[in-house]
């Protein structure tokens, strides 16, 4: 709208005297902050839960956590308690069995039909249905579903919720006992990684020059050496345990922290912040752990998560090639193994380990995605 | 271009040597003796000992080991797998499934997981994206071990179209790669998602960047500059993901072998570990390094080809 | 005669042009109603903070909005079409042939990893349909024209390879391989040093010269406004509160928020302090009612937070949005070192 000066429209010729008056001062502050000031947790914090993913992630998580500590203690049986006489029984699940599922049968084939009649073979009552009649050179064949614990004669009221293994000992139990020792892996593995990777990477970006290059240089050669074989050897040398898994993992697996905290510490170091506390004579610890560390603690948590499936899989690939924990010790990579060898037989030995493992890894892995978003909003829209 | 390649050559080497010396150590300093075996006389393992130096100072040891190796090839014999077989023919004898199998799976995981990421980053947030947001979780998360089982129950024995286990007796290529179809693709799916992911991420990014404005700016379609632009400049660092990538698959070919049995180095070398027979343990380690390591060195090559500030060697 | 006629006619017009952007709090009003006119052979600066709209115009006009921006109304009249109802299709042909954009940052509008002379090139052999030889001499020519020496060797160079300003020649070259007849520069010189800025304005002003080219000027700096601009529009939280030509706005201001960007503008003989301006921006999701700028204004009066002003004429080139132009409003002149200091310009004027 432009308007002549010399002929005004008439609204604003009418304008009241009063409005004119000046009213503005010399005195303009910025905009004070009308919201609460948020500290950097509660923010991350409050946007982490409005990731539907990753709330589910965690509780999932921490379903799996509570499992591995209640259920191992809850089944009644040991990890290793073998009863050879029950073996390979099918998952038999008390409630769920009145459903038709997880109820302790299985389908067996290629039975000569009169061994039916066979007590031996076949106990009073254990035959529910003949699924498939049929005859192979002249003799009468079935295929027949049978309650298979009361044909091998499992006491009544005993119950196995995922079956049993080739020497009769509770899956179940062995499961969750395997995923609480994979837990206590990767979370010492995890932890180790990260130690050893912060005080390195704060050595090398701290005190830069000559320590920087040696130090860097180092890791580059060790990061070099393809993982999966520096892994194996250092299991051959260390042997089987615990132990000696989360040193095998932690050989190169400090690498990646180290340079994330490096990297932070050439940004921050020069900092007038930094320089000022300096200048006021606080101690080089100080200065690290104090003043520049705690800002490369968001991508230092989101970097510990997201190595935690990884730590997972490393060690299950352990147990599977024989090379992490040893039978008669549980672990999802053994149990796998053994799973593997019956699959097309008895497939649920298999189904529960891999979903469990996959639930798990899929979950930490979602949940450091959403965490990653939520401590570092300027990544967010990655995968 | 040169002088970078060369560099990259010497720390693949330097590598090597590492590696080399790495694995003497840790097997000599194995608590228990390579030959404790009942079965072979005490006269025949002195003789033996002496054949392989081992009475000799471990300096000297690894001095004959490391000429041995590089001179004649000869990284010691097997013995309890193959008893008395040079390592060196029992490693020949099993490279070529092997290699077939590692080299396909990379083969099918990069152009699946370009294809995939390319679609999602220009798909943004819609439909498509989320559905390959979604399995690229899944197949990056899922250990490469499940999906050999899934893959094999599913496609064998509910749904019999391909065989259950390797086919050793295979005489034709197309009968081989039919029989090693299951392995490849559960080895290539987690590459394949890691590809897709980084893709998407690099080209959402590039989409974005101001040099796509001015080629747009200069009259180029969007499809042209996107092309012509975007895609280039995202291939930089997806090449940084290709390297993790082949240590994985190598990794994941090891259970892979084992479950379709295939005849490979992968299979050899669980077996090797399980009895503990050291010697082709350690030049199956050493021979896996060396593949990772000349790939990883091809890579890098390729890296600075695509990158010019690499292989120019100039800029801040 | 001709000359004079072909001197007046509009070849682009701006009216009345709102955008705005779709965010998470709702619908940022980056535009609110921009209208001005670029004429044959002259150059048009846009001045204002960073935040106040300008590059949202000028991107309208290159059709490149991002994807959230919503053109609102308004219209961008370019050869007799509106240019913010073309397709994509249709934006080809004027983007490159007919309106060059020069970016802010040189590093960042280069591909990477790309020959400079391949980029020039590109937009020759792509949209122009020239062969690759041709295509060759011409981007060398343009690499000459603006200044690069040693062509030849530089042609098969990487941006990394280049400093800042030779960086910014090259996007000029790209910019006028099209042969435009509008130049749109979107500050242009900011991510430059002060030296090589100078020398680069020098060669957007020849090369104006020498292709007859008509310039939008986009910068928050007053001083390159001087040195480039033949009109100027001041434009704050999305409107253009002052137009005039340089003499009217740097010589007789009357918009509070010019004499504030007029105050803050460093020069060789200021000896008081600089003034900053306080407060900061609106946020223009919820604009305010009434003058934007009010809230930041020491002469804000009691119905700048009322109603908007609208644009007063002062003289038939000069306007300005604010109620100080209003007969009842109380006489308020510019502070006194402002007054001071275009004293000096005008007698540094005066004096050549």
């Amino acid at each position: 709208m432009i308007i002549d000066r010399n002929n005004l429209p008439e609204d604003i010729r009418n304008l009241p005297e009063s409005s004119f008056e000046i009213v503005g001062t010399e005195d303009i502050r910025d905009e004070a902050f009308r919201t609460e000031p948020v500290g950097f947790f509660k923010d991350a914090v409050s946007r982490l839960t409005k990731n539907k993913l990753s709330v589910i992630s965690f509780w999932i998580i921490m379903l799996i956590i509570a499992s591995s500590i209640i259920v191992p203690n809850c089944t009644g049986y040991t990890y290793s308690e073998q009863n050879v006489a029950f073996k390979n029984l099918p998952p038999k699940v008390p409630g769920l069995e009145k459903l038709g599922i997880l109820d302790g049968t299985r389908v067996m084939t290629n039975r000569r039909k009169d061994s039916l009649n066979d007590p031996t073979q076949f106990p009073p009552g254990s035959v529910i249905e003949i699924v498939k009649e049929y005859s192979h050179s002249g003799v009468e064949m079935v295929d027949v579903k049978v309650d298979f614990y009361r044909m091998v004669g499992v006491p009544e009221g005993r119950y196995h919720w995922m079956g049993t293994d080739y020497l009769g000992r509770d899956l179940c139990t062995r499961l969750f006992l395997g995923a609480r020792i994979s837990l206590i892996i990767a979370f010492f593995s995890v932890v180790t990684n990260i130690c050893i990777g912060i005080i390195y990477g704060a050595c090398s970006g701290y005190y830069g020059g000559r320590v920087d290059m040696m130090l860097t240089h180092f890791a580059e050669i060790l990061d070099g050496l393809p993982y999966i074989v520096v892994t194996i050897l250092f299991m051959l040398l260390l042997g089987s345990g615990m132990v000696s898994i989360v040193l095998a993992l932690t050989v190169t697996g400090w690498i990646g922290t180290s340079r994330l905290v490096r990297a932070q510490f050439y940004r921050f170091k020069g900092r007038e912040y930094v320089l000022a506390a300096r200048t006021l004579g606080v101690k080089d610890r100080a200065l690290i752990f104090r003043h520049i560390l705690p800002n490369a603690i968001g991508p230092i948590i989101t970097r510990a998560m997201i190595s935690i499936p990884g730590a997972i899989f490393s060690e299950s690939f352990l147990a599977y090639i024989g090379l992490g924990i040893k039978p008669p010790n549980p672990s999802i990579g053994i149990l796998l193994s053994d799973g593997q060898k019956v699959l097309l037989q008895y497939p649920y030995q298999t189904v529960f380990p891999a979903v469990l493992i996959s639930l798990l890894m899929v979950s930490f892995n979602l949940f450091a995605n959403g965490l990653r978003d939520a401590l570092d909003p300027t990544q967010r829209g990655e995968v | 271009m040169l002088r970078y390649s060369l560099a990259r050559f010497g720390a693949m080497l330097l590598t090597m040597f590492i590696i080399m010396s790495l694995s003497f150590w840790i097997i000599r300093l194995m608590p228990q003796s390579i030959f404790e075996n009942p079965e072979v006389a005490p006269e025949v393992q002195k003789l033996l000992e002496a054949e392989m130096h081992l009475d000799k100072p471990m300096v000297v040891q690894y001095y004959y080991f490391i000429r041995d190796i590089i001179t004649k090839r000869d990284f010691g014999r097997s013995v309890k797998l193959r008893p008395g077989m040079e390592v060196f023919k029992v490693i020949a004898s099993r490279i070529k499934p092997s290699v077939v199998l590692n080299f396909f799976s990379l083969l099918m995981a990069i152009p699946a997981g370009i294809i995939l990421g390319t679609i999602a980053a220009l798909q943004r947030n819609k439909l498509a994206d989320n559905i390959i947001s979604f399995l690229v979780v899944i197949f990056i998360s899922v250990p490469s071990f499940v999906f050999g089982s899934v893959l094999q129950y599913t496609f064998t024995f509910k749904i019999p179209i391909f065989p259950t286990l390797y086919d050793a007796s295979a005489t034709s290529f197309r009968a081989m790669f039919h029989s090693l179809t299951l392995p490849i693709i559960a080895l290539a799916l987690g590459p394949c998602a890691t590809i897709a992911r980084y893709l998407r991420g690099e080209l959402i990014e590039t989409l974005s960047s101001e040099f796509l404005l001015l080629a747009r700016t200069k009259g180029l379609t969007r499809a042209q500059a996107v092309v012509r632009h975007a895609f280039r400049n995202s291939m930089v660092p997806i090449a940084n993901t290709v390297i993790p990538m082949i240590t994985g698959i190598m990794g994941g070919s090891l259970v892979i072998e084992r479950i379709f049995a295939v005849p490979g180095m992968g299979g050899q070398l669980v077996q090797s570990i399980t009895v503990g027979d050291h010697f082709l343990t350690v030049a199956l380690l050493m021979f896996y390094s060396a593949i990772s390591l000349v790939t990883i060195f091809i890579v890098d090559i390729s890296y600075g080809l695509i990158d010019p500030r690499i292989r120019v060697g100039g800029g801040k | 005669m001709a000359e004079d006629r072909n001197k007046n006619e509009v070849i682009l017009q701006v009216k009345d042009l709102r955008i705005s952007f779709r965010a998470y709090g709702g619908l940022v009003k980056a535009v609110r109603g921009v209208s001005f006119d670029l004429k044959r052979g002259e150059t048009v600066a846009i001045v204002g903070e960073s935040g106040s709209g300008k590059s949202v115009s000028i991107k309208a006009i290159m059709g490149i909005l991002p994807g959230n921006a919503i053109i609102e109304g308004g219209e961008i009249l370019y050869g007799g079409m509106d240019l913010t109802k073309l397709t994509e299709e249709e934006f080809h042909k004027i983007r490159g042939k007919r309106i060059g954009l020069i970016f802010q940052d040189p590093l960042s509008s280069l591909n990477p990893i790309m020959k400079v002379g391949a980029q020039i090139m590109e937009a020759l052999i792509l949209s122009q349909k020239m062969d690759k030889k041709a295509a060759r001499i011409r981007a060398l020519e343009l690499m000459e024209a603006v200044g690069i020496p040693d062509v030849e060797r530089r042609f098969h160079q990487y941006p990394f390879q280049f400093s800042g300003g030779m960086r910014q020649r090259i996007v000029i070259a790209i910019a006028l391989a099209g042969d435009p007849e509008i130049l749109i520069c979107d500050e242009p010189t900011t991510a430059l040093d002060v030296t090589v800025q100078a020398r680069i304005l020098e060669l957007i002003n020849k090369i104006k010269e020498d292709r007859h080219l008509s310039v939008i000027f986009i910068t928050h700096d007053l001083g390159v406004v001087a040195q480039m601009a033949d009109r100027v529009n001041v434009m704050y939280a999305g409107k253009i509160v002052e137009t005039g030509t340089t003499e009217e706005i740097f010589f007789s201001p009357v918009h509070p928020y010019t004499w504030a960007l007029l105050s803050s503008m460093p020069d060789l003989e200021t000896k008081e302090r600089l003034l900053s301006i306080p407060g900061a921006p609106p946020n223009m999701i919820a604009p305010p009612p009434g003058d934007a700028f009010s809230v930041r204004n020491r002469y804000a009066m009691k119905i700048d937070f009322e109603k908007e002003p609208p644009l007063f004429k002062i003289t038939d080139t000069h306007y300005a949005a604010t109620w100080l132009l209003h007969p009842k409003a109380p006489p308020v002149q510019m502070p006194e070192a402002l007054r001071a200091r275009i004293e000096r310009m005008r007698r540094a004027v005066a004096n050549g």
